[in-house]
């Protein structure tokens, strides 16, 4: 199915059937998540050999398992023989994962150790035939990544210039992080409605959180006001300002210059506190540089130490699997205010999430209507402001906290993988276009004069 | 985090296992007082609910997750790692507030609940003023035009005489939901 006629990422129009229509979501799982690096574990979720995690890329769930050897394989979690389930576990310990339907065996590497009456009833068993299909996969600072796609680059270059900024919520203390809470549930949406908010959306905070914001912005005891370190973390709010970039594969990141107003004194107290390390660890610029992000397709996070992912579970419903992280050498003390924090504002039943999950079951349920999908939704905020390499950036960036530009990014890459075509192809598309916006941003930077060749412009 | 702590699975302790030990009246109180907070609940009357609350209260809702049978004892995660809820009075203050700033989008308008109390067993402690009292609930919901769950699951309390409407505040509450993944769009209200 041709899509274009849907995605307008120059004029920043889209049109809401590529929230709604199931043939379009069925290609997804085609196009897009098998095509792309999903997020699947990070180290810390299995320390030990024999560890292992269920996730899933797309709808096809996959085993992360840590070897005897210390390295992590990953495989789809389906037996070869029938298609069961082959481990019925989210996580665990184990020597070998055993189908329960007729006892198939399979090691920790995915790979056929035993089957019943083997003897009796197989001529042989070709190990490329019965082992269990393999993932490819990339370990970026502790964050696990799998793809099925052999054609998609190195996950290093997928990212692109987005590494420099996943490094300011990833990379910023030595030890690297870990996790410490989980939750996972079910939301009536498209999953993208989910995905294009970190990517793209600071500017529903105010708006959709307020009641939050109110509620947990601690007052003294005295005279029941703010102490002023909270009204200096609400400022950044009041008069808001920073920026926003846009990956080519479609990653987005935003925040606010100044950093993400914090509520919690414990976790402000630290957050200071740690100026100095991320400063020498990643230079001062990308302490404040963390907000909301995400890496296409569904890997979002949030300067608070929120990851998650969101499965797609047909055009009209999303698994939100969304794990709480901590720098690993914090405190205990702080660890568990992040880790309270956390639960208390972007969980199921978060004051900030919760009120997300009803913009989007709306958003979703309107979606049916045949003039809902007719008009584009508006995606102009800051278009046609783009630069490259500013203001000591890399890639593409606008200057405002509130844009649109990487939910833009996002949609055009999204229909880049929706066309069909490869990897190779996209990718020299994709440099094309860049080329081309970039020659136009220096050409109205410094106009050609008018009686040049061609008349200028 | 893989390797929490092993506590008893709190399905499976014996004190909560064993018969009911308080008196018929006891019994009574404590159910009527049960129902009560669940009618405060659906009533919206949210400030009224909080004053049930100790100072000292843990209001607490750990996450559960589906494990191989042998593993079956972690399959609840520990105090201090991923919960629902994890609230002292003050934090509980916080979302009963946000009710009511007429913002709290996920509530505004308001769904609609109906908290169902059954299986109410209740055991005396050390404490004579202090009973551990397990109950199930069901949480009906509905909101905006057409959207309705249930929330179903388990409470384990401690409740504690009180000088106060009801007789009793609530000094300790473990909430257990009967899903490992929410089937749920989230959870707006109190269990």
């Amino acid at each position: 199915m041709d899509i274009s006629e849907f995605i307008d990422p120059e004029k920043g129009l889209i049109r809401g059937e590529i929230f709604h229509n199931k043939e379009i979501y069925d290609q997804e799982l085609e196009q897009v998540f098998a095509r792309s690096w999903c997020f699947l574990a990070h180290d810390s979720m299995i320390p030990d050999s024999g560890d292992f995690i269920q996730n899933y890329i797309g709808e096809d769930p996959v085993l992360v398992v840590r070897q005897k050897d210390g390295s992590v394989k990953a495989f789809l979690n389906q037996c070869r023989h029938r298609g069961m389930r082959i481990c019925r576990a989210e996580r665990g310990n184990t020597s070998n994962f055993m189908c329960s339907f007729h006892g198939w065996n399979y090691g920790l590497d995915g790979e056929v150790i035993h089957i019943p009456h083997e003897k009796e009833i197989y001529d042989n068993l070709d190990p490329e035939v019965f082992r269990a299909t393999q993932v490819r996969l990339a370990n970026y600072k502790g964050f696990i990544f799998g793809t099925w796609d052999e054609t998609v680059a190195d996950f290093e270059e997928y990212m692109g210039d987005f590494a420099w900024y996943f490094d300011a919520y990833i990379d910023r203390f030595e030890g690297g992080m870990e996790v410490v809470g989980v939750h996972k549930w079910v939301l009536p949406a498209n999953w993208k409605f989910n995905a294009e908010q970190p990517a793209s959306d600071m500017y529903h905070g105010e708006v959709s959180h307020a009641s939050a914001f109110q509620v947990m912005m601690p007052i003294s005891e005295e005279d029941g006001a703010p102490p002023p370190w909270v009204m200096q973390q609400l400022g950044v709010l009041s008069e808001p300002a920073g920026f926003q970039f846009s990956a080519p594969n479609g990653h987005g990141t935003g925040w606010f210059k100044g950093g993400m107003p914090l509520m919690d004194e414990t976790i402000m107290n630290w957050h200071q506190s740690t100026r100095e390390e991320v400063s020498e660890r990643l230079g001062e610029e990308r302490f404040d540089l963390a907000g909301h992000a995400n890496i296409f397709p569904n890997f979002m996070m949030l300067s608070n130490y929120t990851f998650r992912v969101t499965h797609p579970r047909g055009p009209d419903e999303m698994e939100i699997w969304a794990w709480s992280m901590a720098p690993k050498n914090a405190s205990a003390e702080v660890k568990d205010a992040i880790r309270l924090d956390i639960l208390r504002t972007f969980s199921p039943a978060g004051m900030f999430e919760q009120d997300d999950a009803v913009n989007w079951e709306e958003e979703q349920r309107i979606m049916r209507g045949h003039m809902a999908r007719q008009k584009p939704l508006i995606y102009q905020q800051m278009i046609g402001q783009a630069r490259y390499d500013a203001d000591g950036l890399p890639g593409k960036t606008v200057d405002h906290v509130y844009a649109e530009e990487a939910a833009r990014g996002m949609y055009q890459h999204y229909a880049d993988l929706m066309s069909g075509k490869p990897w190779p192809e996209l990718e020299k598309i994709k440099k094309a276009r860049e080329q081309k916006e970039r020659d136009e941003i220096a050409a109205r930077a410094s106009p050609a004069p008018k009686t040049a060749a061609g008349g200028g412009q | 985090m893989n390797k929490p702590t092993r506590v008893p699975h709190l399905f499976r302790r014996p004190e909560q296992l064993a018969p009911a030990d308080v008196p018929m009246e006891t019994a009574y109180q404590l159910e009527q007082f049960l129902y009560a907070e669940a009618e405060l609940l659906d009533a919206w009357q949210f400030n009224d609910w909080l004053a049930l609350m100790a100072p000292d209260v843990h209001y607490w809702a750990p996450v559960r997750e589906n494990r191989l049978a042998r593993e079956a004892e972690q399959e609840m995660y520990p105090p201090g790692t991923a919960a629902h809820f994890d609230e002292n009075f003050k934090m509980l203050g916080q979302r009963v507030a946000r009710l009511y700033t007429h913002m709290s989008w996920s509530e505004s308008p308001a769904s609609r609940t109906r908290h169902l109390i059954s299986n109410v067993r209740a055991h005396v402690t050390d404490n004579p003023d202090e009973f551990r009292v397990q109950s199930s609930f069901h949480v009906y919901r509905t909101s905006s035009e057409r959207h309705q769950d249930s929330v179903i699951g388990r409470r384990y309390d401690l409740l504690r005489r009180a000088d106060n409407d009801y007789g009793f505040q609530i000094a300790d509450r473990t909430v257990v939901f009967d899903m490992s993944m929410l089937l749920v769009k989230n959870l707006s209200s109190f269990y």
